[in-house]
């Protein structure tokens, strides 16, 4: 056995410079972008405090990597549960902004349990299946013992309330599990009990907001002053961007204030009127690539955690991004999503980096660090 | 740390190879929800790009229309008829207003202007109705254009521009002649479209405006702004980097409109007007055929006519029984004996009568059995045709009627310019009225009689006749024969000054009448007001001769007007007529007076053209005085007096 410091060498030479590569460039288009949709806004220097973010995030990546992830495999369940107890604690003294209690309020920073809870679930999911070790598909009962754990965390968010990341939480399990392999009777049952449920869900399950996102998306030329200007200001300025765009801040769409939330959750609507379609390509070429880097870590894993953690970052960012992107280009009805490492926010960017932390985490250690 | 124990180790089963193919569905769902959202992207930013590209110029863009300011009308000597004054008119941009409470701002809207209810209602609707921009009120006071500005915060969507409104300084006087404006109505809209009208457009109503609207208006102009999503503009810098030369497109100004109407006569005619509640008058030069006054009366003020018209005004209007809104100097009536000079020119013309020729006037005329009787209950007694345009005897008429009939006094009537129209490019003139058989048996119950001649011959009858039609008869006469279309404009400036177009004196045609005819004529008009006995004799003037004719014109109306008795005596009384024009030897100014039920033509018709010859010709001294220093004006002053 060698010495800490020689494994701190032999760690700092297992760094998965790609995987930084990719995520380098994502923070880097998002301050970036960040600039233009600051500027937009007016003198409030948001891509400053983006990249102040990004690199303490960057710092917590690092942090993450260094313990070995076996070590948080091995307290799972209570990291899950420290996450839960912290939701209960947002319902309980949690700061309520918009009609949804999301945020405990630490003084200098406002932090948001939900979003931790999707990287507590990738990894007590990655846990449990890890300690399954079936070969064979599991059933809609195998699946019933995961699923209320995972449910009982989704339980808190969803009573924040805060569909969205419900949702995603909720799709981040049913991509690891089906990655672990789901009989194929279970899928259906699955489907079709949601398709059974949907009518209840809309008429005990939605709140008015949210019926009226879901009704302005099916209905998207009513009114163009009414709820969906959001969506439609959106679309004018993806399309507005044509194939090269109209160039870094010169998008009057985000200029001039016609998308709301544009350094948010429509962060994606400034880059694509600003750098077109051909900017817009690039873009999911990087997310793609990050993907396929992910899957490439969660295949040369040691052991099926590390498997399970690499399928679940890839989940979480995967559906992140088709979800933002699909709802700003009015596709989907909105939901709150974020576009990862793009959209302005601490909670957010410093969720994904946890994440790519443990898959930087489960990279460097696929190999036992001793020859 | 041991690195191998930290989770517990995985059985033996289903090991990591299991999950390969299983990558393979995953990178293929992946690679399935990305051609997805590529496939949308494709569609809005290829596909659809360009109309999403002008979508989002359009959400930048506001086109503000300029309106081009309108043209000013003068008089003859500059004097301004109509002029643009600037206005505060305050609009609602619905685009921003909607999207703030505008319950809030239109109660605030509401209180600063006074607004009614049903007022506040109309722009409600219409701003929710996608109108680019709502008036809200033309014209506002400058306290309530302060208070508006002064709460601009507070009123999010509301815009105070300043206009131009139109301003008519005669006021009333000649309002029928020079016109107003009112706004566009919708379907008048539907046809101007295309024209570059727009809601909210003024348009010449009556008059000058109205006839000559495509050379006093010009075209408006664009002024393009740049704005934010709420609508406010992003200042010059930005506006000329994103649309350049496309900024703005600048009005044309209208085209001023120089007449040939005298402000300052029409003024006169005003004054000398007072006592009668109901009449025209017209002015021309017999020179030319400049029309120098066009007077119609009970008149609009156009000033209130323009823009809102309370509609306590309009019922008074309409309520009028002397009908304010008809222009009466181009309406027909009854001439009474200023037609004797038609009747006069035919009878020497065709050899009925010769200058010498005497007919002796009993006070009346035997005819079918029938007594027509003279005016004069004595008779005039041997009258040649001097003297019967004098003293205006009817007999000596009767006469020539009878022998010659009523189709060869019209074929004179027509001569001088009746029944037709005098071609005036304003207002819908009458072509008025000169009965003939053919006429009689179409519309007179009875058809034909040959006694309507008798009734023709001195004005009466079926005759009807308009006081232009009689000021470019009497200026014929004046000028030695000669018939003008009566000409109203003389030219049309650009708003530069410079002279466009110029309008050239136009004669309709030569009487075809001997020189001799119409000399004998005018002498008889001359002793009308030169002579003694003559009928105007009593109100002739010191300082300039006037020729002329009175006319008392029985009205007609048997049964036709059946009103209140109070009311019947007044309707039914004569009109007075007084066609002039002065001075006599070398005539310049032909005056024709119209009153409507107000007499006799000597007593009451004669003295208002008087009293505007004598002033004009006044003031005609005062400006050769004024522009000839040396000359020997001050005796002639002082002789005067």
């Amino acid at each position: 056995m060698q010495g800490p410091s020689g494994k701190l060498q032999l760690l700092f030479e297992r760094i998965d410079w790609p995987l930084l590569l990719i995520v380098g460039t994502l923070g880097g288009l998002g301050v970036l972008n960040l600039y233009s949709a600051a500027s937009a806004t007016g003198g409030f220097a948001l891509h400053t405090r983006q990249a102040i973010w990004f690199l303490t995030g960057l710092g917590l990546v690092g942090l993450v990597a260094l313990v070995d992830y076996r070590v948080i495999a091995r307290w799972a369940y209570i990291i899950f549960g420290a996450v839960v107890f912290l939701l209960v604690a947002v319902l309980l003294v949690g700061t309520e902004l918009n009609g949804s209690k999301r945020w405990l309020n630490f003084g200098f920073f406002m932090m948001q349990p939900s979003e931790l809870l999707k990287v507590a679930v990738i990894i007590v999911t990655a846990r449990f299946f890890h300690d399954q070790d079936r070969s064979e598909p599991y059933g809609l009962f195998q699946l019933a013992k995961p699923l209320g754990i995972v449910g009982f965390g989704v339980f808190f968010v969803l009573i924040q309330p805060d569909l969205g990341t419900s949702l995603v939480i909720l799709a981040i399990f049913g991509t690891m599990a089906l990655f672990e392999g789901v009989r194929w009777q279970t899928i259906l049952a699955v489907v079709l009990a949601g398709l059974v449920s949907l009518p209840f869900v809309w008429s005990f399950g939605l709140k008015e907001y949210q019926k009226d996102r879901v009704i302005s998306f099916l209905n998207l030329d009513d009114d163009e002053y009414g709820k969906s200007w959001q969506v439609r200001q959106s679309i004018i300025a993806f399309g507005s961007g044509r194939m090269w765009g109209k160039g870094h801040v010169e998008g009057t769409q985000i200029q001039k204030g016609f998308v709301p939330e544009h350094e948010n959750d429509f962060v994606a609507a400034n880059w694509a009127e600003e750098h077109g379609f051909a900017g817009m390509l690039f873009l999911l070429g990087v997310y793609m690539a990050l993907l396929l880097w992910s899957l490439r870590i969660s295949s040369a894993a040691r052991d099926r955690f590390g498997a399970h953690v690499g399928v679940g970052v890839a989940a979480l960012i995967f559906w992140h991004v088709v979800v933002n992107l699909g709802m700003v280009t009015g596709m989907l009805p909105v939901v709150g999503l974020t576009l990862p490492l793009l959209s302005y926010g601490g909670s957010s960017l410093l969720t994904m980096m946890l994440a790519l932390g443990l898959l930087l985490n489960v990279s460097m250690r696929r190999k036992p660090l001793m020859a | 740390m041991a690195g191998s124990s930290h989770i517990p180790k995985r059985r033996q089963g289903g090991g990591i190879d299991n999950y390969r193919g299983r990558y393979i569905w995953l990178i293929a769902g992946f690679a399935f929800a990305f051609l997805c959202i590529i496939a949308r992207l494709w569609y809005l930013q290829i596909i659809r790009g360009d109309e999403f590209y002008r979508s989002s110029s359009e959400n930048i863009i506001r086109d503000i229309e300029l309106r081009a300011p309108r043209g000013r009308i003068l008089d003859r000597n500059g004097r301004v008829l109509a002029e643009n004054r600037p206005s505060f008119d305050i609009y609602v941009l619905p685009h921003i207003f909607r999207k703030h409470d505008t319950d809030k701002t239109l109660d605030l809207l509401q209180r600063y202007l006074h607004l009614s209810e049903g007022e506040v209602e109309r722009i409600a609707q219409r701003a929710k109705a996608n109108a680019s921009e709502v008036l809200v009120r033309r014209d506002a006071t400058r306290a309530q254009v302060a208070a508006l500005e002064t709460d601009k915060m507070r009123l999010p969507g509301v815009e105070v521009r300043a206009n131009s409104h139109r301003h008519y300084p005669l006021n009333h006087v000649g309002a029928h002649a020079i016109g107003f404006l009112a706004e566009a109505g919708q379907s008048e809209l539907e046809r101007l479209e295309a024209y570059g009208y727009s809601p909210g457009d003024y348009i010449g109503r009556m008059g000058l405006e109205r006839a000559f609207e495509e050379v006093l208006r010009g075209s408006p102009g664009i002024d393009r702004q740049v704005v934010d999503a709420h609508g406010i503009p992003q200042g010059e810098a930005q506006t000329r980097f994103l649309i350049g030369d496309y900024k703005e497109v600048k009005p044309v100004p209208g085209r001023d409109l120089v007449t040939t109407l005298d402000a300052d006569l029409m003024e006169s005619i005003d004054q000398a007007m007072r006592k009668y509640p109901s009449g025209a008058v017209v002015a021309m030069d017999p020179r030319d055929g400049s029309v120098l006054a066009l007077y119609s009366k009970p008149s609009i003020n156009p000033n209130s006519w323009t823009g809102r018209l309370s509609s306590l005004e309009k019922m008074r209007t309409d309520n009028d029984p002397f009908k304010p809104m008809l222009d009466k100097t181009v309406s027909a009536y009854f001439p009474g004996s200023i037609y004797k000079t038609v009747s006069s020119a035919a009878a020497l013309e065709e050899g009925l009568m010769s200058t010498d020729s005497e007919v002796t006037c009993y006070g009346a005329y035997k005819f079918g059995g029938r007594r027509f009787r003279c005016w004069k209950w004595g008779g005039h007694g041997h009258v040649d045709v001097v003297e019967a345009l004098k003293g205006s005897c009817d007999v000596y008429y009767y006469q020539v009627a009878d022998q010659l009939g009523i189709d060869t006094l019209a074929e004179y009537g027509y001569e001088f310019g009746f029944g037709e129209k005098t071609g005036l490019p304003i207002n819908y003139e009458s072509a008025g009225r000169v009965p003939t058989k053919e006429w009689h048996r179409k519309h007179s119950p009875e058809g034909f009689q040959y006694g309507f001649a008798l009734n023709t011959v001195i004005g009466q009858g079926d005759t009807l006749v308009t006081p232009l039609q009689a000021a470019v008869s009497y200026a014929a006469i004046a000028n030695g024969g000669k018939l003008y279309y009566p000409k109203l404009v003389r030219d049309i400036r650009s708003a530069g000054g410079d002279t466009l177009f110029e309008f050239a004196s136009k004669v309709r045609r030569r009487l075809d009448i001997e020189d001799e005819t119409l000399e004998t004529i005018k002498r008889g008009l001359e002793a009308v007001v030169q002579e003694d006995g003559g009928t105007a004799y009593s109100k002739r003037l010191d300082n300039v001769k006037v020729a002329g004719k009175t006319g008392t014109a029985q009205v007609h109306s048997i049964g036709a007007v059946r009103v209140a008795n109070r009311d019947k005596e007044f309707q039914l009384r004569d009109h007075a007529w007084f066609a002039s024009y002065a001075p006599s030897d070398n005539p310049e100014i032909v005056v024709v007076v119209f009153l409507e039920h107000a007499g006799h033509g000597g007593s009451e018709a004669a003295p208002v053209a008087m009293k505007v010859l004598e002033e004009y010709f006044d003031k005609d001294d005062e400006l050769s005085m004024n522009t000839m220093p040396n000359t020997t004006n001050d005796s002639i002053g002082s002789e005067a007096q």
